[in-house]
């Protein structure tokens, strides 16, 4: 496992030096995420650990704040419906990707993958002067239409990867059962990819609960989203009711992290 | 003590042995032992395989020899050596995988070439060492290829080249065969033996295809359990299979259980399930008892003739299946009270049976086989 | 052609027949995703290209001048009829309000345009009849300035390479040949050089540090290699916000790494993280790693483990067996690994705009600043093309050599 049984004392010495650097790594990457938990917690308005003593009162800040529920309310309004139309169309799309005869399969992935790639700042730049065109800026359709945009590429690619590994048979089957076409859809194929398609839709959730960049240019106060609300509030002023909400934030994380895991472990059994 | 142990010590002479486990166990989690208690000598120039079933340790004794694991307990001897603490790059023992192993960034010839590097080899002497390494398994033309643009036959024969190249005294190969097609693997097999022959190297081949085992090997040792079970030539092997899992696991058998009723000069006597008797060679069974089979090979079961011929089984059944394969026929008898016997009929003597007919076989003392558990 | 050709050809189009209901149920799937980011995508970014280019103000608010204008030599001052069509072109501004528009247009070619045109526009609405000559230059000596008129009459035009130049700190000289900017009005190559070098940077560090972390995820046991991919998925799952967040408190200059720096005795005051280069690569070198390391994990876990005997068995010690023979088919995830943070790394705002300083921002932040705060739309369409260009030149380069379909997730 560490090591091949062969391995020479210098290579043992070598391996021991990689684990420990690998490690140190680890703890970078983690530890900066916790390191906000305790400090939501303190009573003390500065950022200092360890923690003199322990209260709610940023939790109680962060609640009592109608900017922050607001905030709240329409962060998850538009992260649901940008879930249900991105995870619809993504779905479809990988269907047909994923069928043999899809015409210029790498040329439409490259498109379909692309929001990935570009730049977030012109995707919102774009938006913003597009969608004002027609009075979408400073609206709630506007902002799902950009987020559901920057969602579909994780549908497209999880449920491209589940029905990768799906036996195309089994809807070949039920259609020789009798099963109409749709039928055959709902009935077999879908209770089949559900884990994949689930899987793109708390990315999709994820992408816009999370987005920053083009809520900032396409949402008036009205329409503030949770990330907005924190990012300016960090401009102006760091202050430890941000800590709780990026807290709130992790255990969000956290969840849907959980879920995606339990269901790609469902996958491999 | 068991038969193979008893065979290694018979022949023990140091001069001859290039390789010997003494007492080698090997475990991964301190309590189960993948090899137990292997004692083994591979003769300087011999072909051994070591042939099982998967799990049986084979695998692992050839991991340990080649370096790339150590033995729990016990020594390897290379040249009257001890190896254990020898890292693998040290022990210049040639090393095909089961998959090749080919590097994949590296063209054929670099492959080739890879070994004589850290033997001080390089420029022109290598470049020739490479062209004959590939003259040998006739692929001079496709050096400049990678491993992916070539065939499985030809990869095979890259991975042969490579560890070739180098002239080790000893050449291991892991199922060096088993991605190839049937055809294809029966004429690696003929090269193979045939380079082995040539070049007067020590093979130590692992496999669990009995066929292969039996078309190349000097001597064979049969693993189970972790275990060798036997360890003798291939037709030794076939004839005289020391115990129930070799009859079984070589070739195909039919074993009966019985109970030895007791000795008439050489030949034993036992009693079947449905208390009929049948002769049987058995020295290897010593005492009376249940626990033991008699166990004979299709082929050596025949129709009965007309008069009673010494030598000679005779037993009767009921026919209960029949298949036709061409050049023979399976006929299966239920006989001694509910045990399938299989007889190989051979085409000229192939007639129509009906389905729960009486039909009488035989089959040569000699042939009949009395085996422990 | 011969019957031969014929029959192919004929052949060849049957096989084209036959596959087209089943290419186009397959495009139908696709259909409505693909319709939906061309109208919510890819429009939106194709009409930031036109209004990196599109130069409406002069055309919609000078008609009559610019008609006047074809007829001027382009060297002396012009006539009384100019200054009469612009005088009437002014009028018609001023009572639109589209006087300021114009004026901040030109202004970006002649510095103190805007307030000119605004004073000029102010005195020709009292005015009712000519000759408006004079009178304008009474106002402003540069209206007799030809300078000013060869600019006003380039930009007659609807399309202006102004903005797309001005990003790449050019400017078109009023004789219209093309020419470097001085000085400190040159900023945006440096910007653009900046956001490379920090991009770049980000990339080395990720590397460095990602590809002892996912070689480690290989040899690990099988259950503590579960819990170490979790170390590496749990960040990336984490709001990006969050993460900077949590960089914004650490680095602060009463924060905790100064608390363990002066607690280890490593310095004597308090360093200044916050707000500098120094801390926005730590911040973004964190938030990038996982990009790095899982490409580069899923390659080194396709590499058979007999690579690595086969390469010792044949005589290589350790540290050759692995330079030689492993490092070199890692290379695929290390270009994957890398060439995605470098694409994704230029593209950073958040974490540049909340732990950069001043001369830490990115080609992302000056163009929000120039949309936000200045309103120059064009300029910012014209940052926003010069990101775009540099980004899909490397995103081909990563289809080249990788593949969209070899994105995955987690």
């Amino acid at each position: 496992m560490w090591l091949p049984s062969y391995a020479t004392p210098s290579e043992r010495i070598m391996r021991t030096l990689v684990v420990a650097f690998a490690v140190s790594v680890l703890l970078f990457l983690i530890a900066p995420l916790f390191i906000i938990v305790p400090l939501s917690f303190s009573k003390d308005p500065f950022f200092t650990l360890p923690v003199r003593e322990y209260s709610l009162r940023w939790y109680a800040d962060f609640f009592g704040n109608a900017r922050w529920m607001n905030a709240i309310a329409n962060s998850a309004v538009a992260a649901v419906m940008t879930t249900i139309l991105a995870t619809t169309l993504g779905t479809l799309a990988a269907l047909g990707i994923s069928r043999p005869d899809f015409p210029a399969r790498r040329l439409i992935m490259a498109l379909l993958i692309s929001p990935m790639i570009v730049p977030i700042v012109i995707v919102a730049v774009g938006s913003y002067l597009f969608f004002g065109q027609f009075g979408l800026t400073n609206t709630r359709t506007g902002l799902v239409l950009a987020h559901t945009a920057l969602a579909t590429p994780f549908v497209v690619i999880t449920v491209t990867a589940t029905l990768s590994t799906y036996e195309t048979n089994l809807t070949r089957a039920a259609l020789s059962l009798g099963a109409p076409p749709s039928a055959a859809f709902f009935r077999v194929t879908l209770p089949n990819i559900l884990p994949g398609v689930i899987s793109g839709a708390i990315f999709a959730f994820a992408t816009s609960f999370d987005e920053v960049v083009v809520a900032l240019f396409m949402t008036a106060a009205e329409q503030r989203t949770l990330p907005v609300q924190m990012f300016s509030g960090i401009r102006d002023q760091i202050n430890p009711t941000i800590m709780a909400a990026a807290t709130l934030l992790l255990a969000l994380s956290i969840i849907l992290f959980a879920m995606l895991a339990l269901l790609t472990r469902r996958r491999v059994k | 003590m068991n038969f193979a142990q008893r065979m290694s010590l018979a022949t023990d002479n140091p001069v001859d042995a290039l390789v010997r486990f003494e007492d080698v166990k090997k475990s991964y989690d301190g309590i189960n032992f993948v090899v137990k208690d292997l004692n083994l000598d591979v003769f300087r120039g011999e072909f051994l395989t070591m042939l099982g079933p998967s799990g049986s340790g084979k695998t692992t004794t050839l991991m340990m020899l080649g370096g790339f694991e150590q033995p729990t307990l016990g020594h390897i001897l290379l040249d009257g050596k001890p190896v254990e603490r020898l890292p693998p790059e040290k022990r210049n023992i040639g090393f095909v995988f089961q998959n090749y192993a080919l590097f994949p960034h590296m063209t054929v010839a670099e492959n080739v070439a890879f070994p004589l590097r850290y033997r001080g080899i390089t420029g022109a002497a290598a470049k020739e060492k490479v062209r004959q390494a590939l003259g040998r398994v006739s692929l001079d033309a496709l050096g400049d290829r990678r491993p992916a643009q070539l065939s499985g036959g030809q990869q095979q024969r890259v991975a042969l080249a490579r560890t070739l190249v180098f002239e080790p005294s000893l050449v291991l190969m892991d199922e060096p065969l088993g991605a190839l097609d049937k055809q294809l693997r029966e004429r690696m097999q003929i090269e193979i033996k045939q380079l082995q022959t040539s070049l007067g190297i020590t093979m130590v081949y692992v496999t669990h295809d009995q066929s292969e085992a039996l078309t190349m090997s000097d001597r064979i040792a049969v693993f189970h359990d972790g275990r060798i079970q036997q360890l003798a030539d291939p037709k030794t092997l076939y004839d005289e299979p020391s115990n129930r899992f070799v009859a079984s696991f070589i070739g195909e058998n039919n074993t009966m259980p019985c109970t030895l009723l007791g000795r008439e000069g050489g030949v034993a006597i036992a009693r079947m399930a449905d208390g009929t008797t049948l002769k049987a060679a058995g020295a290897n069974v010593s005492g009376t008892g249940a626990n033991i089979s008699v166990s004979v090979r299709p082929e050596n079961i025949s129709l009965a003739g007309k008069g009673v011929r010494a030598g000679l089984n005779r037993f009767s059944g009921k026919a209960r299946d029949v298949f036709f394969l061409g050049d023979h026929m399976r006929l299966s008898v239920e006989a001694f009270g509910g045990q399938l016997v299989t007889a190989r009929i051979p085409a000229r003597q192939a007639r129509h049976f009906a389905l729960g007919e009486d039909v009488v076989l035989e089959c040569g003392i000699s042939e009949c086989r009395l085996l422990e558990a | 052609m011969t019957v031969a050709e014929i029959d192919r050809v004929n052949i060849f189009m049957a096989v084209r027949r036959a596959e087209r209901p089943a290419r186009r149920a397959a495009l139908s799937l696709a259909l409505p995703l693909i319709v939906f980011l061309v109208v919510a995508f890819v429009a939106p970014i194709l009409y930031l290209l036109v209004t990196a280019v599109g130069n409406p103000e002069t055309r919609e608010v000078l008609p009559r001048t610019l008609e006047a204008l074809q007829n001027w030599d382009g060297a002396s001052t012009p006539d009384e009829p100019v200054y009469a069509a612009l005088a009437a072109d002014l009028k018609v501004a001023k009572d639109n309000s589209t006087a300021a528009l114009l004026g901040k247009r030109l202004n970006y070619e002649i510095s103190g345009m805007r307030s000119r045109v605004l004073a000029t526009a102010r005195m020709v609405e009292k005015l009712d009849t000519g000759p408006y000559k004079e009178k304008f230059l009474a106002l402003n000596q540069d209206w007799g300035s030809p300078e000013t008129w060869a600019i006003i009459k380039r930009n007659g035009g609807s399309l202006t390479p102004y903005y797309m130049l001005t990003a790449l700190d050019l400017k078109q000289a009023p004789n219209g040949s093309v020419e470097r900017v001085q000085g400190d009005q040159a900023i945006f190559l440096d910007v653009l050089g900046r956001t490379l070098f920090v991009a770049g940077l980000v990339t080395l560090f990720t590397l460095i540090l990602g590809y002892p972390v996912a070689y480690v995820l290989t040899i690990a046991p099988k259950a503590i290699a579960g819990i170490m991919m979790l170390m590496v998925l749990l960040p990336l799952w984490t709001s990006l916000l969050v993460r900077t967040t949590a960089w914004v408190v650490l680095l602060q200059s009463d924060g905790i790494i100064n608390d363990v720096l002066m607690a280890l005795h490593l310095t004597g005051e308090r360093v200044q993280l916050i707000f500098t280069r120094v801390g926005t690569v730590i911040a973004m070198t964190h938030i990038q790693l996982p990009f790095t390391i899982l490409p580069i994990y899923s390659v080194m876990r396709s590499i058979p483990t007999t690579q690595l005997r086969a390469a010792r068995s044949l005589g290589a010690p350790p540290s050759s067996a692995f330079w030689r023979i492993y490092a070199p088919q890692t290379l695929p995830g290390v270009v994957a690994g890398c060439l995605m943070t470098f694409i994704l790394s230029l593209g950073y705002y958040i974490t540049p705009a909340l732990v950069g300083g001043p001369r830490d921002q990115m080609v992302s932040n000056f163009i929000s600043t120039y949309i936000n705060r200045d309103l120059n739309w064009g300029l910012a369409a014209g940052l926003g093309v010069v990101l775009l260009v540099v980004t899909l030149a490397i995103y081909l380069l990563f289809l080249r050599l990788v593949g969209a379909d070899k994105i995955k997730l987690g």
